[in-house]
C-alpha cells in the first residue's frame, strides 16, 4: 500500500463516512490528511446536530497525529471568507485547533 | 514566457478564425511556440472542421491539452481530428456534454506521453462498439480526474483497466453518483494499488452520497 495522501471531499455536514473510512486506513505509508468541507455547509454546520461527528472526527484525527504524527489539513475554496472558515475549524476541530495542529489552506480545488 | 505559450479559442474571446486571420500560413504562424491549448464549445466544432485541420496541426508541441464541448450535442463535435495533435502531450482535461467512450479512448491512446487525464462530463454513452484494444498504452502514471453529473462512467473506467500495461495512476480523483459506477471505480482504485498515492475521493454530487461501504472498498483495495 504506496498510498500517502487521503482528501476527503464533503459538501454535506455529516461526517460519519469519513470516521469510517479512517477507522479502515491502515497504510503505514500515509502522511497527510485533507478534509474540504463545503464553505457554506461548514459555517451551517455548527448549528447543526452533527456538531458531535465532527467532535469525534477532531479526536481521531489527533489520534492519527500522536500515534503516526499525521498533521491534518482544511481546506476550502477560494472566495470563501478565512474568518468563517477559521472559526468553524475552531468550534468544530477544536482540540486539534487548540494544540496548533490544523492547517487551514485555502486552494482552489 | 513565450507570449504564445498559453493560447484558448473561446467564441466569446478569441477565435480561431481570429487567428487564421493573423497567421494565414500555418507552417510559419508562432503554433509551435504553444504548449497550453484550451479550446471550448463551438470553436472545437471549428478547429474539427477539415479546413481548419492545417492551423490546429500547427500546434505540434503541446503538453496540455483541454477541450470543451459541453452546450453541443454528442453529434456536433468529433474528437478523431485531435488524435496525436502533439506527440508532446502529458495532460489532457475534457469538459463534455456526452462523453462517447470509444472516442474518449481514441484519443487518449493516440498521445503516448500522456500521464494526466481529467474528465468532467454530463453525459454518458455506453457504446464501446468498433473499439479494439491497443497494442500499447500511454503513460497514464499522473493524475486521473473522473467527475460525473449524471453517472455511467463505467464503460470509460473499464477501458483503462483493458489496456495492456493497465493504468498506473498516483493520484485519483473520484466524484461519481450512479451507483453502477462504484464496482469499477474500485476495481480501478484496485488497478493502481502498487502506484496510487493520493486518493481524493467526494462524499456528493447532484445529491447522490458515496456510501461507506464503498469507500472502505476504495480503501481497502489500496
Amino acid at each position: 500500500m504506496k498510498l500517502k495522501h487521503l482528501v476527503f471531499q464533503c459538501a454535506r455536514p455529516n461526517v460519519q463516512w469519513i470516521i469510517a473510512a479512517l477507522q479502515t486506513v491502515e497504510s503505514k505509508n500515509l502522511e497527510q490528511i485533507t478534509v474540504r468541507p463545503d464553505a457554506d455547509t461548514f459555517v451551517r454546520t455548527i448549528k447543526e446536530p452533527v456538531h458531535q461527528q465532527w467532535h469525534d472526527l477532531d479526536r481521531l484525527l489527533l489520534q492519527f497525529w500522536t500515534s503516526h504524527s499525521i498533521r491534518p489539513k482544511v481546506t476550502y475554496e477560494t472566495g470563501a471568507r478565512r474568518k468563517d472558515m477559521r472559526d468553524c475549524t475552531q468550534s468544530l476541530l477544536p482540540e486539534l485547533t487548540r494544540r496548533g495542529l490544523v492547517d487551514l489552506v485555502e486552494c482552489d480545488r | 514566457m513565450y507570449l504564445f505559450a498559453r493560447v484558448t479559442f473561446n467564441t466569446r474571446r478569441f477565435r480561431i478564425e481570429s487567428w487564421m486571420k493573423a497567421f494565414p500560413d500555418p507552417s510559419n504562424s508562432p503554433a509551435h511556440h504553444t504548449r497550453s491549448l484550451t479550446i471550448h464549445g463551438r470553436q472545437l466544432v471549428t478547429a474539427a472542421g477539415a479546413d481548419v485541420g492545417r492551423w490546429i496541426r500547427a500546434f505540434h508541441n503541446v503538453e496540455h491539452l483541454h477541450a470543451g464541448t459541453r452546450g453541443l450535442g454528442d453529434d456536433q463535435v468529433s474528437l478523431v481530428p485531435f488524435h496525436g495533435l502533439s506527440p508532446s502531450i502529458r495532460s489532457l482535461r475534457l469538459e463534455s456534454t456526452h462523453a462517447r467512450p470509444s472516442e474518449v479512448f481514441g484519443l487518449i491512446c493516440s498521445f503516448p506521453l500522456l500521464e494526466d487525464f481529467a474528465l468532467l462530463v454530463f453525459g454518458y454513452g455506453d457504446e464501446v462498439d468498433g473499439w479494439s484494444t491497443p497494442p500499447t498504452s500511454p503513460r497514464l502514471t499522473g493524475s486521473l480526474e473522473l467527475r460525473s453529473v449524471v453517472g455511467g462512467i463505467g464503460p470509460i473506467t473499464r477501458l483503462f483497466l483493458d489496456l495492456p500495461n493497465g493504468p498506473n495512476f498516483a493520484k485519483i480523483v473520484l466524484a461519481c453518483v450512479d451507483e453502477t459506477d462504484f464496482k469499477s471505480t474500485t476495481d480501478l482504485v484496485l488497478g493502481c494499488s502498487d502506484t496510487l498515492e493520493t486518493l481524493n475521493v467526494s462524499d456528493y454530487l447532484q445529491g447522490v452520497f458515496l456510501p461507506v461501504p464503498v469507500l472502505d472498498r476504495y480503501l481497502t483495495a489500496c
